[in-house]
């Protein structure tokens, strides 16, 4: 009886047992299970952690390269030399044709300062009274206080403020001499001021434009049969023209004239009634204002009936035009327009009337 | 025991104290309100507060010091050295028009007369029109292209008129006359084949401004052809007293007048020189301030040539601020506003005084 309880006892010891030693097993499966899944998860956190890591390098690179303005070195029409650390905020320009080149190349939300004679591309008469931009007065040799008081990081003076940029420049204020008397001048003012305000590709593609639709109206012209004699009156009295080196020379030309006094010794003559008379100008223009004041001098009425004018080719054909003084006398993204405006009054029946 | 003369003279010289007093301090009053006066808007404890931090001791009476920094920039680099240097121009101007006036014995005499002028604006007009350009190696060219033709314009006349030991008086101003004619067409024939922008230029330049002159170094470089040339002027104060009573008079009493004429000459022509040299033409200043002054102080170059220094420089300094703020943030050519302002009340002055004044 004894033994075979025993017995009982010892297989019942044993099914325990291996049952024990099953569950062990069993669980000790699980246990490794969970841990390698548990290896698992925190490779995938590792790998996410590491991913995360990468992004935020890349994130800092990319903030890196936003932040970290390249120092650009320029020289300006004197041959000044300008080093900039960083993109400009805020700029005054102190003529009207550095107006227009940067409020045409998009820059014109930083110009903070401007002149009593910028009117281009907007009516400033009118920001200045509403007091979204400032005026610091004069174009002829301006105080520097009113553009000190502005706090520029960049000012960009023309020949009529070279003692006020010298000024400036000595106080440690960045200043590029911006004023071009040639077409090819004006186009390389435009690059610089797209380079000096971070605005590159806008001045870039600004210049090519440009190119593109001179070189169109330029390639027309050259197919037409004459080339007309153009009189251009800068200023009267005494009569002053543009002689050669100036971009009214060179529009002339591109629009298929000839400047009658392209073979001046200096480039803005002072001319004779009668040498106009003797070269019998085919066609005569005139700006249409000086310093703002319409028909400063005279009417292209008085024009015509200057004494000994009536002989001359243009006013007995009728050719004599008014153009906008603005666009014709400043070196600015306006050239396109004022060789449009000329190419119609010298070959009107290639580019219509002008 | 004092002579009678002695005692007139001294009696003399007390009242002079008051004038130069009075002038004094209209002289500083005219200084704080220029530097008050501009297109920027600074307040007036601002400026104050500016200046103050620059004087020791004083500086650490000055509180919170919360002054923007370009106003600081404003008054100490652009708004101090343009006033002080209108003051140096206007006392050289009116310094240099009493010794002119006292050695030519002429009332029509002014800085200009004996050819400084149309050398400075020879020297200017080269510079603008053949295009040298305004900065070359760090100079300023039309500086000092317009005070070298200035200078040499009067030496060349002052030994065109030169007889052998003698230079009379009035062969020195006609050729004076005869070199300015000359070289007036030289520059009116730069004009002519100038471009309109350089025309212009040139008309602000032959105005005169002092809006070029908003930096120290031209203040420093004007300075001291003033000191010297008010130090030799009032050293030879008693000698122009007595080249009043006419040359051989002068010569009589023991004056070596060649030599007195040539080193006034030269002071004043250096004073004008200096002056044309950074602010233009700025008429009118050398030929009415010594009138003006006469008027009050009497015609003794003692009292003469301070007092007209000072109302020269106080005269400019007011002229010059009335030019900044007459027209908003754009300023008045200052040349204008000396003539427009000064004529009138120099007319009235001669109307109300005509009966006690000799010119």
């Amino acid at each position: 009886m004894d033994k075979t309880i025993t017995y009982v006892i010892a297989i019942l010891a044993i099914v325990s047992l291996a049952i024990a030693t099953y569950g062990l097993v069993t669980f000790q499966g699980q246990v490794t299970d969970l841990e390698t899944s548990m290896d698992d998860i925190q490779g995938t956190l590792t790998t996410i952690q590491d991913q995360i890591d990468e992004y935020q390098t890349k994130i800092a690179e990319q903030q890196q390269q936003i932040e970290e303005y390249q120092e650009i070195t320029l020289v300006d029409d004197m041959g000044n030399v300008v080093t900039l650390t960083s993109a400009p905020e805020r700029i005054v320009s102190l003529s009207p044709s550095s107006t227009e080149i940067l409020f045409a190349i998009g820059a014109g939300d930083i110009v903070v300062g401007i002149t009593d004679y910028c009117n281009y591309p907007y009516n400033f008469s009118a920001w200045v009274e509403a007091g979204n931009i400032t005026s610091i007065g004069n174009y002829w040799q301006p105080s520097i206080e009113p553009i000190v008081d502005l706090d520029p990081d960049l000012v960009l003076a023309s020949t009529g403020s070279l003692e006020a940029a010298e000024n400036l420049r000595n106080l440690g204020y960045n200043v590029l001499v911006v004023e071009a008397e040639t077409i090819d001048g004006v186009l390389q003012d435009i690059l610089l001021v797209g380079r000096a305000t971070d605005k590159h590709i806008e001045a870039g593609v600004l210049v090519s434009q440009m190119r593109a639709e001179m070189d169109v109206i330029a390639n027309q012209a050259a197919d037409a049969t004459s080339t007309p004699k153009v009189y251009h009156e800068v200023w009267n009295p005494p009569p002053m023209s543009a002689g050669p080196g100036t971009f009214i020379d060179e529009l002339i030309t591109l629009g298929g004239g000839t400047n009658i006094f392209n073979d001046a010794t200096t480039s803005w003559p002072t001319v004779s009634s009668e040498a106009v008379i003797e070269k019998n100008p085919d066609i005569m223009v005139f700006p249409d204002m000086y310093m703002g004041r319409q028909n400063f001098y005279e009417t292209l009425e008085d024009v015509a009936n200057r004494d000994g004018w009536e002989t001359i080719s243009a006013i007995q054909n009728n050719k004599i035009y008014e153009i906008n003084a603005d666009i014709i006398s400043r070196g600015g993204p306006r050239l396109t327009d004022a060789l449009d405006i000329l190419a119609k009054m010298i070959h009107p029946e290639i580019f219509g009337q002008p | 025991m004092k002579t009678e003369s002695e005692v007139a003279h001294l009696r003399h010289v007390s009242h002079w104290k008051p004038y130069l007093v009075i002038l004094a301090v209209v002289f500083v009053i005219v200084l704080v309100l220029s530097l008050n006066l501009g297109s920027a808007d600074i307040s007036f404890s601002d400026i104050l507060k500016i200046l103050a931090k620059r004087v020791p001791i004083i500086d650490n009476l000055v509180g919170s010091y919360d002054v923007l920094q370009r106003h600081e920039i404003i008054i100490l680099q652009v708004r101090l050295p343009r006033v002080l240097c209108g003051a140096i121009v206007g006392a050289s101007l009116a310094t240099a028009g009493v010794i002119y006036q006292g050695i030519f014995r002429n009332p029509m005499a002014d800085p200009y007369v004996i050819g400084a002028m149309s050398g400075a604006s020879l020297g200017s007009a080269l510079v603008l029109v053949l295009g040298v350009g305004v900065s070359f190696l760090g100079v300023n060219t039309l500086q000092v292209l317009a005070f070298v033709g200035s200078l040499t314009t009067v030496l060349l006349v002052y030994s065109i008129a030169k007889t052998g030991s003698r230079v009379p008086v009035t062969l020195l101003l006609l050729t004076g006359v005869a070199v300015t004619y000359f070289q007036s067409a030289i520059v009116t024939y730069l004009q002519t084949i100038a471009s309109d922008k350089v025309i212009h230029g040139l008309t602000f330049w032959l105005i005169g401004s002092l809006a070029p002159t908003e930096n120290w170094t031209d203040v420093w470089s004007i300075f001291p052809f003033l000191v010297i040339g008010v130090i030799i002027s009032f050293l030879y104060a008693r000698d122009l007293n007595i080249l009043a009573l006419g040359e051989d008079q002068a010569q009589h009493l023991g004056v070596e007048i060649e030599k007195v004429k040539r080193i006034l000459l030269i002071s004043a022509t250096l004073m004008t020189a200096a002056a044309v040299s950074i602010s233009g033409l700025i008429g009118f200043v050398g030929l009415i301030i010594p009138h003006l002054t006469r008027v009050v102080v009497g015609p003794d170059h003692r009292i003469l040539l301070p007092t007209s220094a000072i109302v020269g420089a106080s005269f400019l300094m007011t002229s010059d601020a009335v030019a900044r703020v007459i027209m908003g943030s754009g300023e008045a050519p200052v040349g204008v506003i000396t003539a427009l302002a000064g004529g009138p009340f120099f007319i009235y002055l001669l109307r109300r005084r005509k009966k006690g004044y000799n010119l």
